[in-house]
This record gives structure tokens, C-alpha cells and sequence, in this order.
């Protein structure tokens, strides 16, 4: 679930040819404010549903069109070994954001009954539970803007324990009028376009989305003839322990991050065919992120391609690295990377390779999935072509 | 993933005190933290840390900028720190190996409403952007691992009123897979009116403001606060630097019972199966379990579902079976409940005696709870957490001494 399309086939085609999911926000109104765009999951049709709040939504679909996707049937299996696990940014906020309204409106007497207990973040992957009929783990990895890595990274581990089966994992976050009001607040949202890595980059812009990834053992998934889209070999996360909003000048963290997720994997830095940038597009984020692939990559530096989709999807915050992690796994199985749309001008003295404008037919077999968070969160994920 | 995962400290801040030795003095002569709660106000009853100031543990340096859920996480990592001798140098680096996974329900709400109130109040304009990275549901994590150095894996895991002992479960998990030396594990939870309101409109909060676990007069939950955090380290990390281990993480066990977001499953399914798959994990048969810590709060429903499952797994022995309740003593701490009732388990395990529960007169079902200390026998400990939104999950102790 994007802000340029629903479902893989869709999402994949768009991403692929550089179709931009940014534009005024209409979920609210933003006269207010000194920013106007935003990058929203348009013509969703959440029927079935509607009580649910909309990150439950989101993933609620998001997970359907996997299982669909996988082509497995749920009741045909042992249930009690299929889990759920989500990562987000701030789960559902719009029933804090309904709390908010209606106590302005008419007190706090006046808050309807079912708004607050619909709000704690762990309800998203219980509501994919109740769809579905799951009985195995369910839990949300709350690890802002790298959690949709963290949650992929626990189904990895629960599967790998023999605790479960199959893991449906992902992330999910809905458009929210605090997290807009946070970073226009802070100055970070670009005014007119999302430029990741270009020279005169002027901010990130928030979005919605969600995603969700089937997750099994491989020789189930080889026995059962499944489409394998990717492996996953490892992950690596970290903590910059610096500041709660601004990355490390240096980018500590993130070179440990993906320093453990490629030691993890038996791979080493050598062997990497394509990363799938962070990249929001705020002048900060983006030079550390250049920093660290450039502190970790050496000399071979400018001879991966590094893209952030975020140019076209805008910044999905917990769903964020979920979808990208969708986009590594087509990208491994298409052979094609996707672009960074809107770049123009490589940062003085950049010579990385930012897979400008335009997808590239390669042959990416070894992808690092990049993220990072408030909090000082880093978490690099690395996905494989199935050898 | 063969290494085995030991406990080498605590901390903790609760209603019924702050440290280990004061939480477990007051726990064991069955005292409870639950009354008046200046917090929520004049008539609300809960298990509040009173006074609570964290310039004891923390300094002064920083402290203006942390919520309150980030001071009492802050101020159970110290404590978890230096009772291992984990406290990273001021000035210094910190270690990459070491981390924190912290178990949170409601996470930073309080924050996050009064960000979104002033800019309703207020318009977007006027927003305190300081106040901003405290609305992200990690932030007490992340403020955690600034204030302490904290450099390995740092995790929010959000379950419910099952996420502390979430919190257990994936950092055993990222232990075994050698992704980390040494990990803080538990969780945090403050009251605010926010969380208190959730409870209070659905009707599960005790009128009386007063819960009886398992009683037949229990007429709901109180809720109560606080962190508490294990550091868990592999066996052999911890023998290597010579620290003691006090206890095993034996087994965990989780289970949804995909039924309803707000109703726990009286058929019990998921509770005992949640029970069954940790004493499976923990290679163990019911009949080694010496104690429960059950998760019962004095809710109706939840209540009978957690005795119900017990009976499920234990059968007619169930009744020869300690059984405490702490959660009348400490109250209904959400995210932070698992935490705190693992650590209640540890040091039954300790002292081979599980504590009173708070209050207790009479309960349903044959359970073995008591107003007092009763003996145990055996190595193991269970501790269950049953979330109403059907998420169940428990968790095997074995100890060490």
C-alpha cells in the first residue's frame, strides 16, 4: 500500500518508471502551515474495515495481498505456528488526533468510548491476527523510522528458532497531522519536491503506507514451489546513542548496522550489488548516510548503486524500509533498480552512484536495506538472490 | 542459538518502591502500592510511584527534556546497570554490545497528545519542536541509551499488557544469535489520564480501587506504573567477566488468540497454549514448574481465562501450586506488568519463597494464593501475561543459587 500504487505489480511498475506519489495533502488542511506536501495513499477503499483505525487498515490490506501474493492458504495450516510482525513510527495517531478534536470540540466527556483503546500501536498487527486467523507471535516493533527492518529482522529470527512456520512482516503508518506538524515544526519538509542526495535537497516529506512480506524457511518454501522472490541472510542494527533527532556526524551507527547485517550474512561489503538508501532528502541525513557507505565501502564506494525511492513514495516513516524492502526483493528478482528521482546535482565532492533518474537493468544478487530512526535507531537488512 | 541466556542484575521503580531490595522488602510483607492518585487526580485510585524524583539516580544533567516514562526507564537502567557493574564511563564511548529491548504499551501518549493539543490549541506554528522526539514510541528507549551509552541493538517491542515479557523473549533471542554481549530487557509504563481514560470508558477499571486477583468479589483492575529491567548476558559472556548469574531464561511461549481487539478468549486457548509452548521451549514437564506469577489484575474475564488455562496445564496438581498474584501489590503496569512480574519470579526463585498476595481474602478456582509467603519447591518459575486484546504469552524461569 503506496502513494503510487497498490499491490506488487502496480507499485513495482510505477517505482520502476519513476511515477511521483507526492502531492498537496488531503487529508487535512495544511493553510496553517509553512509546507503543503505530503505523500498519501489515495483511492483506498477500506471497506470491511472501517472501524478499524487507518494504520490497521493499511496493514490489514497490505497483509491480504501478500498471503494472496504467496499464494498460501492460511486454514490449510497449523495456525498456531503463523505470526505477525510490524513495525511503526506512531501505529495509530489519528485516534489520538480524534481524542484531541473532540475534547477541543466538546470536552473530554464528550470522547467516544472506543477512540483510546484503538490507539496503543500493538493493536495493528492484532487486527492482521484477528483478519486472518493467526495464533502465533503477534507484536509491534515500535522503533520509529527503521521498523519496518527491525520487524522483517524478528521474523527472521523466530523462524530461524523454529518457533514458527511463517511470518507475515512489515510496517505500517498512516498520514498523521502530529508527525506533519513535527517536522514542518523542525524545518525539514521540502517545499516543492523530494531530491535525496542531490546538492540543493531542502527536506524529506512525510507519507503513508504499509507493507507486508511472507516470510518461511526456504525448504518449505522451495517444497511448496514457491515464487522466492529474495532470501533474507541477515541484519545488523545499532544505536547511535548521540541524539535523539540528528544522526551521527560520522555515521557510528549506521556503518555498525550494516557492518553486523553483512558479517551476519557471511557477506562482505565486496560482494554488494545495490543499497536501498534511507534517504529522506534532508541535507543531514543524507550526507551521513553518504558518509557511512562511503567510511564502509571504500575505494568500491562509487561503484554501487545507492537509490532512495523516497524521491517518488516520500518518507512512509515505519512502513518505510518495509516497502523498500519489497522494492530490494523485485529488484533481485527483476534484475532492475529503482531510481532517485529529482536529482539534478551530486553534493560537492560526491562521486556516489545514486542511480539517477532513470531504473537500471543490472544484476543485483547481494542488496543491503538501509534505516534509520529518532532515537538514534540503524537497522541494515541483507537480502539475497537465491544462489 | 545453543548459548544460554542468564540474569546478572535488575532495576526497578514501582509503586511499592524503588531498587530491587525495596520493591522485594515490600512485596514479601504483602504491602500495596495502589491509593490515591495525585497524578490522575483527585478521585482516581492507582498504583502511582509517588514523588517520584529521579535526581537521585540521574543527576541533573539532561532530565528537563525526558517524559516521565523516559525518567522511570532511565532510573531502572542505572540501577540494572550498576548492580552488574555495566555503567558506562561518563565521558567514554560506550559499548557497542551493549543494548536495551524495552516492552511499552501506550508508549510516550501523554506526550504525544499534549504535542498534538498545542497545536490544535495553539496552531502548528506554536509547537514546542523540543518536545517533538519525545511523541516517536521509542523515545524512552532512545533517551535511554543517550543518557547511558547504550550503543548495541535498541528495541521498543509494543504487545500490550504482554510487552515486557515480549521484551524478555527478543532479547534472549538476539543474545543467542550473538547480535549483542549484554542487553537490558523489561519495560516501562507511566500513568496518565490518557491510558487511565482508555481503561476507565471501556468499564474494567475497580470501582471499589481495589483489585482482587482471582477473588469472587473482584470487580476489576487498578492500574499501577513504573520500569523494571533485567541485563540479560549468554552464560558464557557472563562467566567470562565473572559476574553471577542469578537465573535462566528457560523458555517463552506466545500465542493470539485472533478473537476480538477488546475481549479475552474465555475458552483460554491461547493462554494455555502460550503456557505449554515456554515449558516445551523450556524442555520441561509441568510438573517441574515449584511457582506461578500469574498475570491476573482483578479483571473478570481475564481472571477466569488465566485459571483456566492453569487448570488446562496442570490439572488436579494445580492446587498444590504457589500461586502470587503481585499485580495487587504493583497494579496493572501494561507494558511494564511483564517485567515487573519476571522479576517478582526471580526472587521467589532466590529466596525459594513466593510473595503474599496484597489484600488477599478468598479466591476462585482452588488456587494456591495467600496473604503470605509460601514455600517452593522446584527450580522452575512460570510467569504469565494475558493481554485483552488476545495476546498471550509466558515465560520459564529456572534459578541459579
Amino acid at each position: 500500500m503506496t502513494p503510487i500504487g497498490a499491490g506488487r505489480a502496480l507499485f513495482w511498475k510505477n517505482l520502476t518508471a519513476g511515477v511521483n506519489g507526492i502531492g498537496p495533502v488531503e487529508s487535512f488542511d495544511t493553510s496553517a502551515f509553512p509546507v503543503h506536501l505530503g505523500a498519501e495513499v489515495k483511492d483506498f477503499d477500506p471497506s470491511g474495515n472501517e472501524k478499524l483505525g487507518r494504520g490497521s487498515q493499511l496493514a490489514v490490506a497490505a497483509a491480504r495481498m501478500a498471503l494472496d501474493d504467496s499464494g498460501i492458504d492460511v486454514t490449510a495450516r497449523d495456525r498456531s505456528r503463523i505470526g505477525v510482525s510490524m513495525g511503526t513510527t506512531s501505529g495509530e495517531p489519528g485516534m489520538i488526533e480524534r481524542y484531541n478534536d473532540a475534547r477541543k470540540a466538546d470536552g473530554v466527556q464528550s470522547v467516544p468510548v472506543d477512540i483510546l483503546p484503538k490507539y496503543p500501536c500493538n493493536v495493528v498487527p492484532s487486527n492482521i491476527a484477528i483478519e486472518f486467523d493467526l495464533h502465533g507471535p503477534c507484536l509491534m516493533i515500535p522503533t520509529a523510522c527503521a521498523a519496518g527492518n527491525y520487524a522483517i529482522g524478528y521474523g527472521f529470527d523466530v523462524i530461524r528458532s523454529g518457533r514458527t512456520d511463517l511470518m507475515l512482516a512489515g510496517g505500517a503508518d498512516p498520514f498523521s497531522r502530529i508527525t506533519y506538524m513535527g517536522f514542518a515544526r523542525l524545518g525539514a519538509i521540502a517545499p516543492e519536491r523530494c531530491q535525496p542526495f542531490d546538492k540543493n535537497r531542502k527536506g524529506m516529506v512525510p507519507g503513508e503506507g504499509a507493507a507486508v512480506l511472507v516470510l518461511e524457511p526456504l525448504d518449505a518454501a522451495v517444497a511448496r514451489g514457491a515464487t522466492i522472490y529474495a532470501e533474507v541472510l541477515g541484519y545488523g542494527v545499532s544505536c547511535d546513542s548521540h541524539h535523539m533527532t540528528a544522526a551521527h556526524p560520522q555515521g557510528d551507527g549506521a556503518i555498525r548496522a550494516m557492518a553486523m547485517a553483512l558479517k551476519e550474512s557471511g557477506r562482505s561489503a565486496d560482494e554488494v550489488d545495490y543499497i536501498s538508501a534511507h534517504g529522506t532528502g534532508t541535507p543531514t541525513n543524507d550526507r551521513v548516510e553518504a558518509i557511512a557507505v562511503r567510511t564502509l565501502f571504500g575505494d568500491r564506494a562509487s561503484h554501487v548503486p545507492m537509490s532512495s525511492i523516497k524521491s517518488m513514495i516520500g518518507h512512509t516513516m515505519g512502513a518505510a524500509s518495509a516497502i523498500e524492502a519489497v522494492a530490494c526483493s523485485l529488484a533481485i528478482h527483476t534484475g532492475v533498480i529503482p531510481p532517485t528521482m529529482n536529482f539534478e546535482e551530486p553534493d560537492e565532492g560526491s562521486d556516489l552512484d545514486y542511480v539517477p533518474n532513470e531504473a537500471r537493468r543490472t544484476d543485483p544478487r547481494i542488496v543491503l536495506n538501509n534505516a534509520y530512526a529518532f532515537g538514534g535507531n540503524n537497522a541494515s537488512l541483507c537480502l539475497a538472490r537465491l544462489q | 542459538m545453543s548459548a544460554r541466556v542468564v540474569v546478572t542484575g535488575a532495576g526497578v521503580i514501582s509503586s511499592i518502591g524503588a531498587g530491587v531490595e525495596e520493591f522485594e522488602r515490600n512485596l514479601y510483607a504483602g504491602c500495596s502500592g495502589i491509593g490515591p492518585s495525585p497524578l490522575l487526580g483527585e478521585t482516581a485510585v492507582a498504583a502511582e510511584v509517588r514523588n517520584f524524583n529521579p535526581q537521585p539516580w540521574l543527576g541533573n544533567k539532561g532530565i528537563r527534556v525526558l517524559d516521565r516514562s523516559a525518567r522511570l526507564l532511565c532510573v531502572a537502567a542505572q540501577m540494572a546497570l550498576s548492580s552488574t557493574g555495566l555503567q558506562q564511563q561518563e565521558g567514554g564511548e560506550g559499548d557497542p554490545n551493549l543494548g536495551l529491548v524495552c516492552g511499552t504499551m501506550f508508549g510516550s501518549v501523554h506526550s504525544i497528545t499534549s504535542f498534538d493539543w498545542s497545536g490544535v490549541t495553539d496552531g502548528p506554528a506554536y509547537v514546542n519542536p523540543m518536545e517533538f522526539p519525545n511523541t516517536v514510541i521509542n523515545s524512552p528507549a532512545g533517551q535511554a541509551a543517550i543518557k547511558h551509552k547504550l550503543r548495541g541493538v535498541n528495541s521498543t517491542i509494543s504487545a500490550g499488557l504482554v510487552s515486557g515479557l515480549y521484551a524478555i523473549h527478543y532479547a534472549a533471542e538476539f543474545l543467542m544469535f550473538g547480535r549483542a554481549t549484554a542487553l537490558l530487557a523489561g519495560g516501562v509504563e507511566e500513568l496518565c489520564e490518557e491510558s487511565f481514560l482508555s481503561f476507565r470508558k471501556v468499564g474494567v477499571i475497580s470501582e471499589r480501587g481495589c483489585p482482587q486477583p482471582f477473588g469472587a468479589d473482584r470487580d476489576g483492575t487498578v492500574l499501577g506504573e513504573g520500569s523494571a529491567l533485567w541485563m540479560l548476558e549468554t552464560a558464557d559472556s557472563a562467566r567470562a567477566r565473572g559476574a553471577t548469574a542469578l537465573l535462566e531464561i528457560s523458555g517463552f511461549g506466545a500465542a493470539h488468540d485472533a478473537h476480538n481487539i477488546q475481549a479475552f478468549s474465555v475458552r483460554a486457548d491461547g493462554a494455555t497454549s502460550a503456557i505449554r509452548q515456554a515449558l516445551a521451549d523450556a524442555a520441561i514437564a509441568p510438573e517441574a514448574i515449584g511457582c506461578v506469577i500469574a498475570g491476573a489484575s482483578g479483571s473478570r474475564a481475564g481472571d477466569e481465562m488465566e485459571a483456566h488455562a492453569l487448570r488446562n496445564v496442570f490439572g488436579p496438581r494445580l492446587e498444590q501450586i504457589p500461586v502470587c498474584a503481585p499485580k495487587a501489590a504493583f497494579g496493572e503496569a501494561l507494558g511494564a506488568s511483564g517485567a515487573l512480574c519476571a522479576l517478582t519470579a526471580g526472587l521467589a526463585l532466590g529466596k525459594r519463597a513466593i510473595p503474599p498476595t496484597a489484600g488477599f481474602h478468598s479466591a476462585q478456582n482452588g488456587l494456591r494464593l495467600s496473604a503470605g509467603p509460601q514455600n517452593i519447591e522446584g527450580d522452575y518459575a512460570l510467569v504469565n501475561c494475558f493481554g485483552c486484546d488476545g495476546n498471550n504469552a509466558a515465560l520459564v524461569l529456572k534459578g541459579l543459587n
